[in-house]
């Protein structure tokens, strides 16, 4: 199971710019459009705004996870952002979000990818992998966090 | 180990899914549980659940944004959530998932039914109906007990040493003398637990010496409640005394108080109503007894079980206690005809009814002629529009004609079986008569106005 397969270190922002949800994802979605990985950015912020609509992604415990599947996306991919302030996402405990991952899915998507972000979105229930992330001074030891977690599991 | 399955979805399949089948699968471990979760993600269903592992399991959990085929878990117990309470919440499904109970059967139900309703009772009505309910078993004892003893002649107990005497004595003299202080005391202990049945015992027994009967002894037990609840409030001894409150303190002033109280201020009054009231129902006309026959038949179907019905069947119990008997025989018969009524519709219009409605309308017929009213329930929460006029109408009519028909009933429960026992009931061919011109005016009623 290659984390790295889904999770690039050049998408990785340990301190998040972002003063709200939607600037939160537009940063993220940049991340992911510098590498190549998303080839409309509007449509694909399209999609994640659509599936936030449904019922917000704030799952509680610090955590969001937007996500959108979408044409724009040429492969599976995850970015994401640390904010130290906290970003409001509409939390199921009414907390904001200090890690926030933006899933980017394909139309088609590779079942090998989509077993990784399952696998990802797992390792978020954890809470020794969320200290990890929130304790992480690099990229590398974000990654790191979500190796040890899947080696623990 | 208790083993449960669940079903976890969402709309995009990617991340809610697994979240939440890792939090249900973590929470169990927490709760020495076993659960197998299947997911239904974007890559398809992973983990899918066998016929023997749904077999297997106490109860299901769907987890899930969409729609998800639950014809796999036919006849198990299913708790269906939103996905997001299985990520927040996991540990609370669990534990709901374990306490849910097979989906219930007709008998079954009912049963939840009356529980419901005598759980949801408070205050006021709660603890009138605690004192009703320890005493109705003396009345149904006493009054068979009585009947029997008509059965070897109306005035054979009064030969001393015969079996007729003896079962006077014990029916008579004893079961049913002890009717109207139970009721006292009983009320009194709900408000105020045990110190409460002292004054409440005494009371009811300065209810019937004064001639207050049974409305004597409504009062005197709610007046034995409150007073242990404020002598409680306010004595205050020190601890090493307080021993003696429930032993020595409560009783003496409790009894002076309500006994006092009885005998000078409440006793000569009430008994002056209950003489007005049993006055006026001994000498009804004709017409007025079927009016007040319809008017208790109707209460009586309203809400089967609830606080009319038993405002009708607590009237009409507590006038045993001063030899009126009429009302009570009105009041069961109209209570057995809303179940017998929608039994007998659910055979000769079968296609306006469910195939449960069908199943539960054979157990109706039982519950029917238990008196058991509240067999009426489930029918009537499904339709009530049309249901519940017809009951009302049905136990009305019934009602008029056990009046009109002069039948009396000495019992206060027991339906169709304590029909047989010689001198329970007076004129009971007729009585059957008007049960069953009911029975069938309810049925017609509701087959006519159900849509097929």
């Amino acid at each position: 199971m290659d984390i790295a397969a889904v999770l690039n270190e050049k998408c990785i922002e340990l301190n998040l710019k972002a003063r709200n949800k939607e600037e939160a994802i537009r940063e993220l979605t940049d991340l992911l459009s510098e590498q190549g990985l998303i080839t409309d950015q509007e449509e694909f912020f399209t999609a994640v705004q659509e599936r936030e609509k449904l019922f917000s992604t704030g799952i509680g415990m610090g955590i969001a996870i937007p996500h959108g599947k979408s044409p724009a996306v040429r492969q599976a991919a995850v970015a994401f952002g640390r904010s130290a302030n906290g970003v409001d996402f509409n939390s199921m405990d009414d907390k904001p979000a200090h890690l926030i991952f933006l899933l980017a899915v394909p139309e088609d998507a590779n079942d090998l990818h989509l077993q990784v972000l399952s696998t990802l979105s797992r390792l978020l229930m954890h809470k020794e992998v969320r200290e990890a992330l929130s304790k992480a001074t690099s990229a590398a030891e974000v990654v790191a966090a979500f190796k040890t977690g899947a080696e623990n599991e | 180990m208790k083993k449960l399955v669940a079903v976890t979805a969402c709309p995009t399949g990617i991340a809610h899914t697994y979240m939440a089948a890792e939090n249900l699968a973590l929470a169990a471990k927490e709760l020495g549980v076993e659960i197998k979760v299947e997911t239904q993600g974007s890559v398809g269903v992973e983990n899918k659940l066998s016929e023997e592992d749904i077999w297997a399991a106490e109860a299901v959990i769907i987890a899930a944004a969409t729609k998800v085929d639950r014809s796999r878990f036919a006849g198990k117990a299913i708790l269906e959530v939103p996905v997001e309470q299985a990520i927040k919440d996991p540990k609370e499904l669990i534990e709901k998932a374990l306490q849910l109970q097979k989906p219930k059967d007709y008998v079954e139900e009912v049963r939840e039914i009356k529980r419901e309703q005598a759980a949801a009772r408070s205050g006021v009505y709660k603890h009138l109906m605690t004192g009703v309910s320890y005493m109705i078993p003396f009345v149904v004892a006493g009054g068979i007990l009585i009947a029997i003893s008509f059965a070897f002649g109306i005035e054979a107990f009064k030969q001393p040493g015969t079996l007729p005497a003896a079962l006077m004595q014990i029916g008579g003299g004893s079961a049913f003398a002890l009717m109207v202080p139970i009721l006292s005391a009983y009320i009194a202990f709900s408000i105020a637990d045990r110190p409460g049945l002292v004054p409440g015992f005494v009371g009811g027994m300065l209810a019937v010496s004064t001639g207050a009967g049974f409305l004597g002894g409504i009062i005197s037990g709610f007046l034995a409640g409150y007073t242990i609840e404020i002598l409680r409030k306010a004595i205050r001894l020190p601890r090493t005394l307080e021993g003696l409150m429930p032993v020595l303190i409560l009783p003496v002033l409790s009894c002076l108080i309500v006994g006092l109280l009885m005998i000078y201020a409440i006793g000569t009054p009430i008994k002056g109503i209950m003489t007005g009231l049993t006055n006026w129902l001994s000498g009804l006309s004709n017409a007025n007894a079927a009016l007040l026959g319809l008017v208790l038949g109707l209460m009586m179907a309203f809400d089967m079980g609830g606080p009319v019905n038993k405002a009708a069947y607590t009237f009409a119990t507590g006038l045993l206690a001063s030899n009126i008997f009429a009302p009570m025989a009105a009041v069961m018969a109209a209570g057995m005809t809303p179940p017998l009524g929608l039994a007998l519709a659910t055979v000769i219009a079968k296609d306006r009814f469910t195939k449960e409605e069908i199943e539960a309308g054979k157990a109706a017929w039982f519950l029917g002629i238990s008196f058991i009213t509240e067999g009426a329930i489930p029918f009537a929460a499904a339709d009530p529009l049309r249901v519940i006029p017809s009951i009302m109408i049905g136990s009305g009519i019934t009602g008029a004609l056990s009046m009109l028909f002069g039948a009396m009933l000495r019992v206060p429960h027991g339906g169709i079986f304590v029909l047989p026992i010689p001198h329970a009931v007076t004129n009971l061919p007729l009585y059957i008569l008007a049960i069953a011109i009911g029975t069938v005016v309810t049925a017609l009623l509701v087959a006519v106005l159900k849509k097929r």
